[in-house]
C-alpha cells in the first residue's frame, strides 16, 4: 500500500524530487540515506540488511535499492482508501526540464513507476466502463502519457548526443535518399534482412527509380503545387489590403 | 523505447533480445465468462507474446506465473458513423494468466459507494434528512399492491 503511495507521490508531485537525487549526490552513503528517508515508512525491516552495504568500498559497489513490493497483482489497483471516491488528487506531470536534471538510472526507475501507474489507471478505466460508472480523475492518464513521452524525448536526446560524440552519426537507423516511382524523393530507412537485396524478391518489386512515362506528370504536379502556393499568397495579400482599407490605423502584419 | 521500433532480426544463435523501458501496458480486466480461481485476465498489446507477458509480470510485478494463454479478439468493422462510413473498433489481445502454487485471485469491487456519515448538527446532515423525508413521501402506498395512483380514489 505504502509502495504505491510512494510511487504515486514520486511520479506526480514535484516536491518529492528529493527522493530522486540519489545518484546526483557525490557520496554513495548520502545517496543511500536519502533513499531511506523517502521510503523509511515503507519497510523498517529491510533497512538493517542494507546498512551492512554502506560500509563497502565506495568506488566498487553501489547499494542499488529497488522498491520491495510485497503486493503483486494488487498494484494493478489503487490503494483501498481511494476505492469509491469521485476524484483522486494527483500532482502535475513531469516536464522535460525536470527530467533532464535526473540521471539515467533515475529515469529508468521512473519509467517503470510511470508504467505501473499507467497499468493501474487503464485497469480502473476498463472496470469503470464495465460497471458503467465514471472513472475517478481520468486526467491522470493524460498526465502519465505526457510524462512518459517527455521521458522518452530526454532519453533520445541523450542517446543522440552520445552517438554524435562517439561516432559522428546523426541518425541511429541507417538510411538513404531515394526516389520512388512517382518521382518524389524521400528518406528510405534501411531494415535488417536475412538475404542480400538481389535475392529478395519482394524488395526487387519495389522500384526505386522513376519510369520515363511518369516525367510529364512530375512537371504537372509541380505546376499544381506552385499554383496552390501562389493562390494562398495572393489571398493573404488581398486580405491585408482589404483590412488596411477598413482599418487605416492598423499596423501591417508581418508574414 | 519509442514507438515505430523495428527490432533486430533474430536468427538461430543470436543473443536474447532485451528491451529496456518497455512501452507496453497491461490492463487487468474482469472476466466476461466465469474463469477458474487462479486465472487472471489481461488485455495486452497485439505485439506481445506469452513469453513477454510472463517476463513482464515476473520482472516488473514480482508475480510468479504458471501458464499463459493468449487469443486475439476481433472487434467489429460493421458499425457506421453519421457519415455512413465504416468505423472499426480496434482489436485487442487477451492473455489468460494462471498463477502458480494454487494461489487465487478474485477481481475486487472497486466502485463500492462508501457510507459517509456527516457531522451531527451540520448543514449536510439536515439536507440528507430532508432528502430522505422527501423520498419517503414520494413512495406509493404499499397497500395498493403496485397499482398506480393516478386514477381511482
Amino acid at each position: 500500500m505504502a509502495a504505491t503511495s510512494v510511487g504515486r507521490v514520486l511520479t506526480l508531485c514535484r516536491q518529492f524530487q528529493n527522493a530522486f537525487r540519489i545518484s546526483t549526490s557525490l557520496a554513495v552513503q548520502q545517496s543511500a540515506l536519502t533513499l531511506t528517508k523517502s521510503q523509511s515508512y515503507l519497510d523498517r525491516l529491510t533497512y538493517p540488511l542494507l546498512s551492512s552495504n554502506w560500509h563497502c568500498h565506495v568506488g566498487q559497489c553501489r547499494p542499488l535499492h529497488t522498491t520491495i513490493s510485497r503486493r503483486g497483482l494488487e498494484e494493478f489497483f489503487d490503494i483501498p482508501e481511494n476505492w469509491g471516491e469521485a476524484t483522486v488528487k494527483s500532482g502535475a506531470p513531469w516536464t522535460a526540464k525536470q527530467l533532464r536534471t535526473k540521471s539515467n538510472e533515475d529515469l529508468h526507475k521512473l519509467w517503470y513507476v510511470l508504467l505501473k501507474e499507467k497499468n493501474m489507471l487503464l485497469t480502473i478505466e476498463q472496470e469503470s466502463k464495465r460497471q458503467r460508472i465514471q472513472m475517478p480523475s481520468p486526467e491522470r492518464l493524460k498526465k502519465i502519457e505526457r510524462s512518459m513521452k517527455r521521458l522518452d524525448t530526454v532519453v533520445k536526446e541523450r542517446e543522440d548526443a552520445l552517438r554524435l560524440l562517439q561516432t559522428g552519426q546523426e541518425r541511429a537507423r541507417p538510411g538513404a535518399w531515394r526516389k520512388d516511382i512517382f518521382g518524389r524523393v524521400y528518406w528510405y530507412r534501411f531494415r535488417e534482412h536475412a538475404l542480400p537485396w538481389y535475392m529478395n524478391k519482394r524488395y526487387k518489386r519495389k522500384r526505386f527509380y522513376t519510369p520515363l512515362f511518369v516525367t510529364p506528370h512530375i512537371r504537372l504536379r509541380l505546376e499544381k503545387h506552385l499554383r496552390a502556393k501562389t493562390r494562398i499568397q495572393n489571398k493573404e495579400r488581398e486580405k491585408q489590403t482589404v483590412l488596411q482599407e477598413k482599418f487605416p490605423q492598423m499596423k501591417a502584419q508581418s508574414s | 523505447m519509442a514507438r515505430r521500433l523495428i527490432y533486430p532480426l533474430y536468427q538461430i544463435g543470436n543473443p536474447q533480445l532485451r528491451i529496456f523501458r518497455p512501452p507496453f501496458s497491461l490492463t487487468l480486466v474482469r472476466p466476461g465468462k466465469e474463469q477458474p480461481q487462479d486465472t487472471v485476465q489481461f488485455r495486452i498489446s497485439m505485439e506481445m507474446t506469452k513469453c513477454d507477458v510472463r517476463n513482464y509480470l515476473e520482472k516488473i510485478y514480482n508475480v510468479p506465473v504458471g501458464a499463459v494463454r493468449t487469443r486475439i479478439q476481433y472487434c467489429t468493422n460493421k458499425k457506421r458513423n453519421h457519415l455512413n462510413q465504416k468505423v472499426k473498433r480496434p482489436d485487442y489481445k487477451v492473455a489468460y494468466v494462471q498463477l502458480v502454487q494454487q494461489q487465487t485471485f478474485e477481481f475486487p469491487d472497486i466502485f463500492t459507494e462508501k457510507d459517509v456519515k456527516s457531522a451531527e448538527g451540520s448543514v449536510e446532515e439536515m439536507q440528507e434528512k430532508f432528502m430522505e423525508d422527501e423520498k419517503q413521501r414520494q413512495k406509493p402506498d404499499l397497500r395498493r399492491g403496485g397499482v398506480t395512483e393516478w386514477f381511482g380514489l
